[in-house]
């Protein structure tokens, strides 16, 4: 039980992170990389809170095609934010 | 850098409040612990073939939430969907995607092409198995969807948009299965219906096991195989428009920008 607790204070920091990093980056291909490392933390912890059924449909859909479609509408727009 | 900073504290704080607030009342302890009185109701009728008023026998309680004790929401979360992928192809609809047609020479190195090779048996066993066994362990139709719909992405990646094209997997093709699995989802619903009708006795739309004063069960067992009724017919077709709907919405995405644009403008001059 207290395993469960500290696997979940660590993915959800690395998640608090892997945000962070998503958002203050100006290159967009980099910070669709730190947003899907935060959601396969997000998918641990998920895991971990016995919910396998959003597991399964959080892995594809955040990792592989989120990124995707973000990496598709970058390529079409810009790679750098102008602040 | 004061920016930054700012960002970094206010998610902090964010954090420690949302974290305050979970602990208050108990916090995560009967996430762990109890069952809620709600969850209860659920799981002792959700394989029961003892109450069969109540059952949708099925052992996976979360599939059979989503497609019989509550069907018409994700009916219609499904329509939702489905809406969305309808204006990308609206937004789209005067675009060859077989324009500048390339054959060989695109897309990633020859290692990379190898490993996805290796990788596309896998995931399509995967997402099958995740279909198939969505009334028994834990997932169900939009999951595996979801998972099988990586595999179109990864070809385009890695091997390019021309390669699906030659594999025939176009847009066309694509609609058309996700047609047949969305026509295969209204069937469903209608299935219970049909059968009262001839019989002639009553049933509600989206019925899977018999009601009260609704006697229409689909078969929850094929041999020794349970089958759950409505639920394996629902995740099948679910996971047939899915998967087909993520491909076209991935077939017009990675059409270059160039070649929309040039197609948009002469549309726009012939007029």
């Amino acid at each position: 039980m207290d395993m469960t607790y500290l696997l979940l204070a660590i993915s959800m920091l690395f998640a608090l992170v892997a945000t962070y990093s998503a958002i203050v980056e100006r290159y967009l291909v980099k910070a669709v990389v730190f947003s899907a490392l935060q959601s396969i933390a997000f998918t641990l912890a998920l895991y971990l809170l016995r919910a396998p059924d959003i597991v399964l449909v959080y892995l594809p859909i955040t990792v592989g095609i989120y990124p995707a479609a973000i990496l598709f509408l970058i390529k079409k727009s810009e790679e750098v934010e102008e602040l | 850098m004061k920016k930054e900073l700012l960002i970094a504290m206010s998610m902090v704080i964010t954090v420690v409040v949302m974290a305050y607030i979970a602990t208050l009342g108990g916090g995560l302890g009967p996430l762990f612990s109890d069952v809620r009185p709600l969850a209860k109701a659920f799981l002792s009728t959700t394989l029961d073939p003892e109450k069969p008023l109540f059952t949708a026998m099925s052992p996976e309680a979360v599939t059979a939430i989503v497609w019989d004790y509550r069907g018409l929401d994700t009916l219609f979360e499904t329509a939702v969907f489905y809406l969305a992928i309808i204006g990308a192809i609206a937004i789209y609809r005067d675009v060859n995607e077989k324009v500048g047609l390339k054959g060989s020479g695109l897309g990633l190195s020859k290692i990379v092409r190898v490993v996805t090779k290796v990788l596309i048996p896998i995931n399509i066993a995967i997402a099958i198995s995740i279909a198939l066994h969505g009334h028994l362990t834990p997932g169900g139709g939009f999951q595996a969807g979801a998972a099988m719909a990586v595999m179109p992405m990864l070809l385009i990646v890695v091997f390019s948009r021309y390669f699906l094209l030659e594999l025939k997997l176009t847009k066309g093709l694509a609609l058309a299965f996700r047609s047949i699995g969305l026509t295969g989802i209204a069937l469903t619903v209608f299935l219970p219906i049909i059968i009262a009708l001839v019989n002639g006795v009553n049933a509600y739309i989206m019925q899977n096991q018999m009601k009260v004063n609704a006697p229409v069960g689909l078969p929850a067992f094929i041999g020794n195989s349970l089958i759950s009724g409505s639920l394996i017919l629902y995740n099948v077709f679910e996971f047939l428009a899915v998967t087909f709907g993520f491909s076209v919405l991935f077939l017009l995405l990675s059409i270059e920008e160039d070649i929309v644009k040039d197609q948009m403008r002469g549309e726009v001059s012939e007029h």
